[in-house]
């Protein structure tokens, strides 16, 4: 890491202000496409927010370069820290150690390559899946955004609700199909307005 | 994607995966492109599941709370941080740190798109409309000049009904029927009261609509299940029943009862003069139907000299329908006839039964043709009535693919016109929907043009002339309704399109718009089209205000 990097060469603070602001507009702006590319490399939601922090930091310590080079150029922002996202997400596994299950490398790095041009969709797809969610019936969405909420599971909501774990899963799995279902075709009637 | 992939992917998200499925996984997503968008999408659907399970108020059904949406965070706030320009300079190392972590923390605080709830299926909001009758026949009406007049189908508010002549049919909600005969002024209070200042009028009263009230001078006459005529001037008013009994109540025949035959005097001198000549509902059904085939008559011997027009791409009149070909009534050398395809119903025109218009209700109908060639401008003109706009679009005029120069002609659910013209298909474009509050993304570089609503529900089953006109040359896009302009906008230079084209197009729906998936937009018109004309030239204001004078129904 090149430490001459940071932004210490900027005397004048009030540039540096702007830059810092300028800097977190980026972030805030596209933290949804960062978090969820990085959830995509990593087979659990374990070691997310690490590795989100980590590109964050190192993205703040290169952003001179990005701006120097990208000046007016917002969209180029979330593909620049996606490309430090997979770095920081291959060293955080391999400071992991293989006690936990975590995807080889070479798997990381073609999943980011087909991650990477579906960055700006996320927040569409995400709105679509409101949409689809409200279509459910009442007992439906309640097990579908049950098993999805923090802290619990198929198998905890299977303990809780004495139902068999494996039943619960086949109905969640027919769920999440026809949500994925709905989702796509509601990004599909999004097109073509005019 | 095969079952057995997607079990395995699921398996992953949720943690329940062996190791040596685990390793079946990987070599599946390093093989294959589309293992991997699988797995990707089933990692964004239970994170999007995820998010917003988590956010603190995944209220999707009652949409009443998202009248006070929370904030999203808004990216402003965060120079107030640096408020004190010297905690900035000491401890820059320290905001940024903190900066940070609250930009992670507010992770967990708040998913601000969830409060944007879009809701699909229903409105809030039960639709209302005011009104207590409908204006169901209009024969030669006049109106006041300082009055908007009222057309055939026109709920009727609570107020004042003027017109100066002719003679109006109106149906109460109750279910009584007023026939009026002008000069006449009536207030409506009520779907069961109407009180009459001046006029001459025939009640009929069925048994559903028993104890309808009419009002004149200080009296008021309860209808016991009759017809009855009323003359009312500013000094005198009469009742005479036809058929049947009433009750009249107030002024000086308070209390008494009026049997078939009876006459009385309400207010003035009593007269002689009889009041039974009155028109009947037979006699207005005559005259209604002579003057709308008149009406007719001239419309089409009107049509005849706008089909001589040497700017006319495309003239479709419903009345001139052979089986299921509506022939292009332009003198264009080339058919560009109109096809019916699938359930088209052939309802009246806009002219009665004697005309004949054509119903999109149902998804599958559609008129089909084929306009080739390469024009400078566009004018659309047609007649089409809306019985719903259930649809978010409903069309008009279509170009199929939407490719490079060609038209979309729509109506948005909200009553919005719109037109566009595809710039540049190869592109696409994201904007901020005002009406959805966020950015959307389109295919295809291209402007839409909107007017304010002209329509809600309560026209529904109204004629309206519309109408749009492209023209790059004076680089303006201009709507009108029956006749007046509402909209002009300026084509901006990016949206400048000189080569317009039509080709495969379609009149009531939109075909086919998703070439490689099996879905298709619904956007069939749930209405009638009596009359569609295409010419390539802009028509000015004039000419589309003679068009509409030209072919407007009777009572408009």
């Amino acid at each position: 890491m090149a430490a001459s990097d940071r932004p210490s060469s900027i005397d004048d603070s009030n540039e540096r202000e702007q830059r810092y602001n300028e800097f977190v507009a980026l972030l805030t702006r596209h933290d949804l496409s960062i978090r969820r590319f990085v959830r995509s490399l990593l087979p659990s939601r374990d070691g997310v927010e690490d590795v989100v922090q980590e590109t964050a930091l190192e993205c703040w310590r290169k952003f001179d370069d990005f701006a120097a080079q990208n000046s007016g150029q917002a969209d180029e922002f979330a593909r620049w820290a996606c490309v430090i996202a997979r770095y920081k997400t291959l060293s955080w596994q391999r400071d992991q150690g293989r006690d936990r299950l975590v995807f080889r490398d070479s798997v990381v790095d073609v999943l980011a390559a087909s991650a990477l041009p579906q960055l700006d969709r996320l927040e569409e797809e995400r709105r679509a899946m409101e949409g689809c969610l409200a279509k459910l019936g009442e007992s439906q969405r309640q097990l579908v955004l049950s098993v999805h909420s923090p802290g619990q599971s198929v198998s905890s909501i299977a303990k809780q609700s004495g139902q068999k774990a494996r039943r619960l899963y086949h109905q969640l799995n027919v769920l999440r199909a026809s949500l994925q279902q709905c989702v796509e075709k509601q990004l599909q009637q999004e097109l073509r307005h005019g | 994607m095969d079952d057995a992939i997607q079990k395995l992917i699921y398996q992953a998200i949720d943690q329940t995966i062996s190791a040596e499925d685990f390793d079946q996984l990987q070599d599946l997503l390093e093989g294959s492109e589309e293992a991997r968008q699988a797995y990707l999408k089933a990692v964004n659907l239970s994170e999007s599941l995820h998010e917003i399970a988590a956010s603190p108020t995944p209220n999707l059904v009652d949409s009443t709370r998202d009248a006070d949406p929370q904030i999203t965070l808004p990216l402003y706030r965060w120079p107030s941080v640096f408020a004190f320009r010297s905690l900035m300079i000491a401890a820059t190392a320290l905001i940024l740190v903190g900066g940070l972590a609250y930009w992670l923390g507010k992770q967990h605080l708040s998913s601000p798109a969830i409060t944007e709830i879009a809701n699909f299926e229903s409105d809030a909001t039960e639709s209302q409309i005011a009104g207590h009758a409908t204006l169901r026949r209009a024969v030669d009406l006049q109106w006041p000049s300082d009055s908007l007049p009222a057309k055939v189908g026109d709920v009727l508010p609570n107020g004042r009904l003027r017109f100066e002549s002719g003679i109006a049919e109106i149906d109460f909600f109750c279910g009584a029927t007023l026939i009026v005969e002008g000069p006449a002024n009536l207030d409506i209070e009520s779907d069961w009261s109407v009180r009459v200042l001046q006029g001459r009028l025939r009640a009929t009263v069925p048994p559903a609509a028993r104890g309808f009230l009419v009002k004149a001078a200080e009296s008021e006459v309860v209808d016991l299940g009759t017809e009855f005529t009323m003359d009312v001037t500013a000094d005198t008013a009469r009742v005479e029943v036809v058929d049947g009994e009433v009750m009249l109540r107030g002024g000086k025949l308070d209390g008494q009862h009026l049997h078939t035959g009876d006459k009385g005097t309400l207010h003035g001198s009593p007269s002689s003069e009889e009041t039974n000549h009155m028109i009947t509902a037979t006699d207005l059904y005559q005259r209604d139907r002579s003057a709308t085939l008149q009406r007719y008559e001239e419309w089409r011997e009107s049509m005849r000299s706008i089909q001589t027009d040497k700017r006319l791409i495309a003239h479709y009149a419903t009345s001139e329908l052979d089986q299921r070909t509506i022939r292009n009534g332009a003198d264009t050398g080339d058919s560009r006839d109109g096809l019916l395809v699938g359930p088209v119903d052939l309802v009246s025109g806009r002219f009665g039964t004697a005309s004949r218009g054509l119903n999109f209700k149902r998804p599958g109908s559609r008129v089909r043709t084929r306009i080739d060639g390469d024009f400078q401008a566009f004018t659309f003109a047609c007649w089409a009535k809306i019985d719903n706009l259930n649809q978010r679009y409903s069309a008009l005029f279509m170009g199929d693919g939407y490719e490079n120069g060609e038209p979309h002609w729509q109506i948005r659910d909200d009553g919005r016109l719109m037109f566009s013209v595809m710039v540049d298909d190869s592109q696409s474009v994201s904007f901020f929907n005002d009406r959805d509050q966020r950015v959307v993304k389109d295919a295809g570089l291209h402007h839409v043009y909107f007017t304010e609503p002209f329509w809600d529900i309560s026209k529904s089953g109204q004629w309206f002339h519309l109408v749009a006109v492209y023209d790059p040359a004076s680089k303006r896009v201009q709507q009108y309704v029956d006749g007046q302009r509402i909209s002009d906008e300026r084509i901006q230079p990016k949206f400048q399109m000189d080569s317009l084209r039509i080709g495969p197009a379609e009149i009531g729906n939109w075909g086919q718009p998703f070439r490689e998936t099996p879905w298709f937009a619904v956007r069939n018109l749930d209405g009638t089209i009596d009359e569609l004309t295409i010419y390539a030239a802009a028509l000015d204001a004039s000419e589309i205000q003679s068009l509409y004078e030209s072919g407007k129904p009777l009572g408009y």
